[in-house]
């Protein structure tokens, strides 16, 4: 077996040596289109789910977020939660919310809302709300019978022409909202924010002493706390720290949340981003063969001559599987160039989406390896199998067609 | 050396079916330089084939060495090739992209000899056709009697003890031929190379110990020129 391989290695140098230039550098184009191919969508459906998962801790979770016990309505004495969880080593910030259901009223339109209420102050370091008024300004410490609408709902912001919103409300403007326990109260809007996302921009915000007023709530209750933590991808070990400080309540990690509201759309993108990968790798599979197939073929003549004189098929065989690689790898290095080339210019210049939120492609070492393996062992097959089909007809079919 | 009884060779089935070998029969005994001759469709480079083990016989036995090689399986008919006999094209059949030097030196690897122990062997058959100088060129950079002898060189370089040549002055002029023939005779003559070669050429019988005539498949003449 080693002489085969030695005869192989030196049939697939000799040939990669002197061969035609052109030839294969145009073979290691379209195998770097190949690879691009396979590695290109699948980061831009990683870009946006890391978008959306972003929005998630940006928003709703945090990174870790404390729930209400089984059918519990609120989480019972939050400030001692929060006092446990402030004292964790590696929490950065943690703050209590209420959210309660509700409508809102403007000029005889009405909307179907949830207002989240919350603590202005300690948003600054828990969530992007405060930072993502586009009219106006954000609640404040003082902030009563003020409140702060989603720019689709508002019906100034991207989106309103899908959603029901209340027609061009403004900051300033005077708003009815009633409460699921019916009660009704006027706001001020005191600002529009703009998330770009559904999640928020569908949704209002008051004070969290609103929603506590509003449903006569005492002994600091909480529908959730959300914390921030110092190093990202802690969060698991973040969690666990938090229930050893005696939290009894369910802790999440943003993730574990995301997961289940996010789930249907990961599975739609992952669904587009499996069958991309699947349809790429056929059509990469298939150019791949027909390359080596017809760069086979060119040299059947030379099958059956190293036969005639006594080079063993499977070194014949080998010596294609060789080559092919080559070729391969070569297609891989210039198409992780043209790739980065790609990722450079696409996180300089993302893909805008819903007008305002900016797809950046995400580099995924693990989608890189396992793509390279995926190509490089398709590259074997794609060289031995034609190799192996050639070097099994007889020599004068090979050398003389008959 | 080599027996050949009533070997028979067709292609086709039914109607189709051609004949291009019809029952021959011959002896050729180890040292000697035979020329096999006719015209073409007679069968000759069929035979040469079939004894080169690139083809099977339909019928008959042949006897290479004392062994019955006629049903040998592929992989031991590869070895043979490799290690018995030597098999020198019309058309060269050199592999384009490799230096002479490489195209007689993968077979010596082949056999297993270390990469230099394979160079030294090529340098040494090239030598014998005296193109030593010329290793590191490619066939391109050959001209057609160079081609000729690298593909000798490539044949001896394993010291077969048979040489097969399938009309090796087919394409050459004159003296490319002359040099061809001359590198034979010095083989046969110096080392008691076994050497069977096709040809057309009647001038080419001045080198060689017999002639063997076919026509029509058939063995017609068998002469032997000199006592070896």
């Amino acid at each position: 077996m080693i002489h085969d391989i030695r005869v192989g290695a030196l049939i697939a140098y000799s040939s990669i040596k002197r061969g035609n230039k052109k030839t294969l550098a145009f073979i290691v184009f379209v195998l770097s289109l190949i690879f691009v191919n396979l590695v290109f969508l699948p980061s831009m459906i990683g870009g946006m789910t890391g978008l959306f998962t972003g929005m998630m801790q940006d928003y709703p979770y945090g990174d870790i977020v404390i729930e209400p016990t089984g059918d519990n309505t609120y989480i019972n004495n939050a400030d001692n939660v929060l006092k446990k969880v402030r004292a964790v080593n590696g929490v950065r910030a943690v703050t209590k919310r209420l959210i309660a259901g509700a409508s809102i009223e403007h000029k005889q339109k009405v909307v179907g809302v949830t207002v989240t209420g919350l603590l202005p102050t300690e948003e600054h370091e828990i969530s992007k709300y405060p930072y993502i008024i586009s009219e106006g300004d954000f609640l404040g410490e003082l902030s009563r019978d003020e409140i702060i609408i989603g720019a689709m709902i508002a019906g100034t912001g991207f989106g309103s022409e899908i959603y029901d919103n209340l027609g061009e409300v403004r900051a300033g403007s005077l708003v009815d909202v009633t409460y699921s326990n019916g009660v009704k109260k006027t706001y001020k809007v005191k600002g529009i924010m703009t998330g770009t996302l559904e999640l928020v921009d569908l949704n209002a915000l008051v004070h969290y002493k609103e929603i506590e007023d509003v449903y006569g709530l005492e002994g600091s209750k909480a529908t959730s706390i959300v914390a921030r933590i110092d190093k990202q991808g802690t969060e698991d070990e973040m969690k666990d720290k938090i229930r050893d400080v005696g939290v009894k309540e369910p802790v999440f990690t943003w993730a574990d949340k995301s997961e289940s509201l996010i789930k249907q759309a990961m599975q739609s993108l992952g669904a587009i981003d499996y069958m991309s990968k699947f349809v790429s790798l056929i059509i990469g599979a298939a150019l791949i063969l027909i390359i080596i197939y017809i760069n086979i073929l060119n040299r059947k003549k030379e099958i059956g001559i190293l036969k005639a004189v006594g080079i063993t098929p499977r070194s014949i065989v080998l010596s294609y599987a060789f080559l092919s690689m080559f070729y391969v790898s070569f297609g891989i290095l210039a198409g992780l160039v043209l790739y980065f080339s790609l990722m450079f210019y696409f996180q300089a210049n993302p893909v805008v989406f819903y007008e305002t939120m900016e797809i950046i492609p995400a580099i995924d070492n693990l989608l890189l390896i396992q793509n390279t393996l995926t190509m490089l062992i398709l590259s074997v097959i794609a060289g031995i199998l034609p190799a192996w089909s050639v070097s099994k007809e007889s020599i004068l079919e090979a050398i003389w067609g008959r | 050396m080599i027996i050949v009884k009533n070997l028979k060779r067709h292609y086709g089935t039914g109607k189709t079916t051609v004949k291009a070998l019809q029952g021959v029969s011959f002896e050729i005994k180890k040292g000697e330089f035979v020329a096999i001759m006719g015209a073409s469709g007679s069968g000759k480079t069929t035979l040469l084939r079939i004894l080169a083990l690139l083809d099977n016989a339909t019928n008959g036995e042949y006897t290479i060495q004392g062994l019955e090689v006629a049903n040998l399986p592929e992989e031991e008919r590869c070895y043979y090739r490799l290690t018995q006999v030597g098999y020198i094209f019309q058309d060269y059949a050199l592999i384009n992209e490799m230096s002479s030097a490489e195209n007689v030196y993968v077979l010596s690897m082949m056999e297993g000899k270390s990469k230099k122990e394979a160079y030294e062997t090529a340098l040494e058959a090239l030598d014998k056709v005296g193109l030593k100088d010329k290793h590191a060129r490619i066939p391109d950079e050959l001209s057609g009697g160079e081609k000729q002898r690298v593909a000798i060189a490539r044949a001896i370089a394993k010291k077969p003890d048979i040489l097969f040549a399938d009309e090796p002055c087919a394409n050459l002029d004159t003296a490319n031929s002359k040099q061809v023939l001359d590198v034979f005779k010095e083989l046969n003559e110096k080392f008691g190379q076994t050497i069977v070669m096709i040809t057309h050429e009647l001038w080419h019988t001045k080198y060689v110990d017999r002639v063997i005539t076919l026509e029509d498949g058939k063995l017609v003449s068998d002469e032997r020129k000199r006592k070896l």
